[in-house]
């Protein structure tokens, strides 16, 4: 096993190779960032804790999804259930802000957006923004940002690329650019299919379903003169799932077949203009939609229809200043206009709104040459919550060419979302229990109440009140070292989570089921440190390995468990008192992550192989003490290893293989969607790549 | 190594002989019996209603309670359901007192948050309530309400540890019962069990119960 990965990685018994852009080769080159501070700077002059995915890492790294990318970098793990979501700094998928070309992402499902509905095959960079950073950006960036940064090559250039592997998993790209004087064009299509698989033996049930994904981009920039530029960018993206459920209800399974219909529509346009050499002024205007339905008929005959549409529109302008060598300042607002309906809301004909109108402000100041501070907030009027105000405060040491300091604190937060509001919905197969947003559940259930149809009104009912944003306070300490072989960041973090919404047991209906509604009713904290060390042992041979130390929890479960009363049981099954030292704090979360990374490059050539480290993290509280600890039950903590390697010839053709999950790891029940070792070939042709004359 | 094996095998004795002993002295006179009921039947599952949810596919069972008399630790005959010889009646995850509606018993129940070894003496201002079947009985019926936590992810009902329920019987003497497991021989299927398994195997009762035969208060 051992000498047959070394032969795999060794280059004598590579005969194959991948293209590679010489420019990007030792990724030295001045990277720019914009996330970070919603303007392009330098990655070396950021204050805040920034890590940035190259095009080249994800080509070589075999992936399809987003969601295949970040599963490799450090502190990100990926999450089941409603798609494919992605935790950051041990929060849930639904406080990180998802954007392409910086703007919002929509369609979360239960608060999740399915990252495999994302493409790599245009992606340029993922910038990952960790910490709140609602100061800039608004709702729903309380552990960070990702956004993605899609291609814009500077050639006419035609190329196709096609991957076929395991399970009949078919991936397509074309992508062209043309470039004259004052216009430019770039396009990307993309085509994904699967069969998908099951795990679980003996089911008709498949873990992750036959899909079809189609992604089209296109991007026609004007300049109007070096000043004045613009630029028109629409996406779209549409994935049909045929389902094959199986239900089981007390012993009787149900089967359900038909038809999950997905689709993205993405516009922008955006208009910049230089007034003067210190002044620059960018607005956008943005509308996406989402639409989702799934179609179902059972064995039974009896039909199933979910629906559900969202839209979200806005505009914005921010204007960027230079008022002097040392000071900078970043002003916009904006306007932003919601609306949603849904066969899961009272009537999939009523449809909600909410409208937000907003502005920012980031001043960055040069104190020195070695200090840098920068300093923002921004202020959301919601027309249905609470208005949110979010400050942010960075600095940046830079102690000397070799070690830098980074510190932040910044405010975050994300507003109550349509189905926390409006959510109408019964569960008839499982037991009868309905979950009413917050909006509707007092209405409903003192409309039920009248007709005599609640057996009781529990404690939690007495707080339904108008939800409020859920905010996060995040600290980032950071340190790094930099020569020409090694790259060493680390980053210390704290994030306290305050007015979390969860669903609470409001009531019970006579016949015992149970109602529930969302409160903000949990706080949280997340604690850790990140590190990434990155290796250049020669110009072939480079290495990179990145840990996280997580620790999460809920203050007033610590205080309670201090206090004696929270109790577990011990080997007879008698109750005793649980001590501080089993708590595990909040679920699906591991206490050490980690990666590591081994890459060969030469000329026309490159291999690696990729390895990805879990912990156990607790799935299910089985003591019924109502929080996780070590008497209850974990997945087990897992090791997965990804293999690649390839080829570029002369003539613009190259080609790719690899091995992923190469130990064969599976977990059907806590890692459903992890298919086992799965193989692929990746072919390439570069048809026109020419630089303009 | 193996010198290590010999220590922890001399400490292990020891520890059990101060554990026996402390039983020995301290056990007998003052503190009343303990005593575990195991794989008490509560109505168990005999069939599943034809058809599917919401009109079908519930589980049931013949519909009848197990009687049970913490004082004589037995089970007691349905046919004297209308006496005062039993104390509890259990059927599905419902817990009867002998008290009500239930019957004709000075019973009553409310459940006490703390360990069961803890519970040395029932405060004198405890409120014992009583049946009014079939809305609201002494012990509360539902999940997270008295001494069970439904997880309907995986059907599963797991006891709430740390829940005594403090019992006054149907001739008004004090016990008090930590219900431990809700599943055939005291152990709850695994998560990825089968629903057959899962529905075969629940509504039998373990728990350990103190009878005070004395009528005071203290255990």
């Amino acid at each position: 096993m051992y000498k047959w990965i070394l032969l795999l990685i060794s280059p004598s018994f590579i005969t194959t190779s991948f293209a590679q852009e010489k420019d990007t080769l030792s990724g030295n080159t001045a990277i720019t960032v914009f996330t970070a501070t919603k303007t392009e700077r330098a990655l070396s002059n950021i204050a805040v804790p920034v890590q940035i995915i190259a095009q080249k890492t994800i080509q070589q790294a075999g992936s399809l999804r987003l969601s295949d990318i970040l599963a490799e970098q450090t502190g990100l793990f990926m999450t089941t259930g409603f798609g494919t979501g992605v935790s950051m700094q041990g929060l849930n998928p639904d406080y990180t802000l998802i954007l392409i070309d910086g703007e919002p992402l929509i369609g979360r499902t239960s608060g999740v957006l399915d990252l495999k509905r994302i493409t790599v095959g245009n992606i340029k960079q993922i910038e990952i923004v960790r910490g709140p950073s609602s100061s800039l950006y608004g709702s729903e960036a309380m552990a960070g940002v990702i956004n993605i940064i899609t291609d814009k090559p500077r050639k006419n250039s035609l190329g196709v690329s096609s991957r076929y592997g395991s399970f009949n998993t078919a991936d397509f790209n074309i992508k062209g650019s043309v470039r004259t004087n004052r216009i430019n064009y770039q396009g990307f299509g993309n085509f994904y299919r699967t069969d998908g698989f099951s795990i679980r033996p003996n089911s008709r049930e498949r873990s992750i379903a036959p899909i079809e994904r189609f992604t089209q981009q296109h991007n026609i920039g004007y300049r109007f003169s070096d000043r004045t530029q613009l630029s028109l960018n629409i996406r779209h993206n549409s994935e049909l799932i045929k389902n094959n459920i199986t239900v089981i209800n007390n012993g009787n399974s149900i089967n359900s077949v038909g038809v999950e219909k997905n689709q993205d529509l993405n516009a922008t346009i955006q208009l910049t203009h230089k007034i003067n050499e210190r002044v620059k002024n960018t607005a956008r205007l943005y509308g996406t939609q989402f639409n989702s339905s799934q179609e179902l008929i059972s064995d039974n005959g009896v039909p199933y229809l979910d629906a559900f549409k969202q839209q979200f529109a806005r505009i914005e302008n921010q204007t960027d200043i230079t008022v002097n060598e040392k000071l900078e300042l970043n002003v916009g607002g904006g306007y932003i206009h919601e609306t949603a309906n849904s066969t899961r809301y009272d009537d999939s004909k009523s449809i909600k709104t909410n409208r937000i109108g907003y502005a920012f402000l980031q001043s960055e100041w040069k104190a020195s040459n070695k200090l840098t501070f920068v300093g923002g907030a921004r202020y959301d009027h919601n027309e249905l919550f609470a208005a949110a105000f979010s400050p942010k405060l960075a600095l940046q040491y830079k102690i000397n060419n070799r070690f830098s300091l980074k510190a932040s604190i910044g405010r975050g937060f994300k507003a109550p979302d349509f189905r926390q509001l409006y959510l109408n919905f019964t569960n008839t197969a499982a037991g009868s229990y309905s979950v009413f947003g917050t909006v509707e559940a007092q209405k409903i259930i003192n409309e039920l109440n009248r007709l005599g149809q609640i057996s009781s009104l529990e404690p939690s009912f007495y707080q339904l009140s108008n939800l409020q944003p859920e905010f996060s306070t995040g600290f980032n300490l950071g340190i790094s070292f930099q020569n020409e072989q090694w790259q060493i960041t680390t980053n210390l973090f704290r994030n306290n989570i305050e007015n979390l919404i969860d669903s609470r047991l409001v009531a019970f209906k006579t016949g015992g089921a149970q109602i529930f509604s969302y409160l903000n009713v949990k706080n949280a904290f997340t604690q850790g440190i990140e590190t990434d060390v990155k290796f250049r042992y020669n110009q072939y041979w480079s290495f990179s390995a990145g840990y996280q130390f997580l620790l999460t929890g809920d203050q007033s479960e610590i205080n309670a468990i201090n206090d004696g009363k929270v109790f577990t049981r011990d080997q007879n099954g008698f109750s005793r008192r649980l001590n501080r030292s089993e708590y595990v704090g909040l679920p699906n979360r591991s206490k050490h992550m980690a990666n590591l990374k081994v890459q060969y490059d030469h000329q026309s050539y490159f291999a690696n192989a990729r390895a990805v480290y879990r912990s156990k993290w607790a799935t299910l509280d089985t003591d019924g003490n109502g929080i996780y600890n070590s008497n209850d039950a974990f997945a087990q903590g897992f090791l997965q290893l990804n293999m690649a390697t390839g080829k570029s010839f002369n003539n613009g053709l190259s080609i790719q293989t690899g091995i992923d999950n190469l130990l064969n790891y599976t977990d059907v029940i806590n890692l459903p969607t992890l298919p086992g070792r799965i193989f692929y070939l990746t072919l390439s042709y570069n048809i026109l790549n020419k630089n303009p004359k | 190594m193996n010198k290590m094996k010999q220590l922890f095998f001399v400490l292990g004795i020891a520890v059990s002989l101060v554990a026996c002993t402390k039983e020995d002295t301290g056990g007998s006179n003052t503190v009343v019996e303990t005593i575990t009921v195991k794989d008490l039947p509560a109505d168990t599952i005999i069939g599943i209603t034809p058809g599917a949810p919401p009109t079908g596919g519930f589980p049931f069972g013949a519909g009848r309670y197990t009687f049970y008399s913490l004082e004589t630790n037995k089970i007691i005959p349905a046919s004297d359901s209308a006496s005062n010889k039993w104390d509890l009646a259990f059927r599905g995850t419902t817990i009867a007192t002998n008290s009500g509606n239930s019957g004709p018993g000075a019973g009553g129940a409310f459940v006490f948050v703390g360990l069961f070894n803890d519970l040395k003496t029932i405060p004198a201002d405890s409120t014992f309530r009583i049946d009014n079947a079939p809305t609201a009985f002494a012990i509360p019926v539902g999940s997270n309400r008295a001494w069970y936590v439904y997880d309907g992810i995986n059907q599963l009902l797991n006891p709430i540890p740390g829940r005594v329920l403090v019992i006054r019987t149907a001739s008004g003497k004090y016990a008090k019962v930590e219900i431990l497991n809700y599943y055939k021989g005291g152990v709850t299927p695994a998560a990825t069990a089968s629903e057959t398994i899962k529905l075969r195997t629940q509504r039998f009762y373990t728990f350990r119960f103190s009878y005070q035969p004395n009528g005071t208060k203290t255990f």
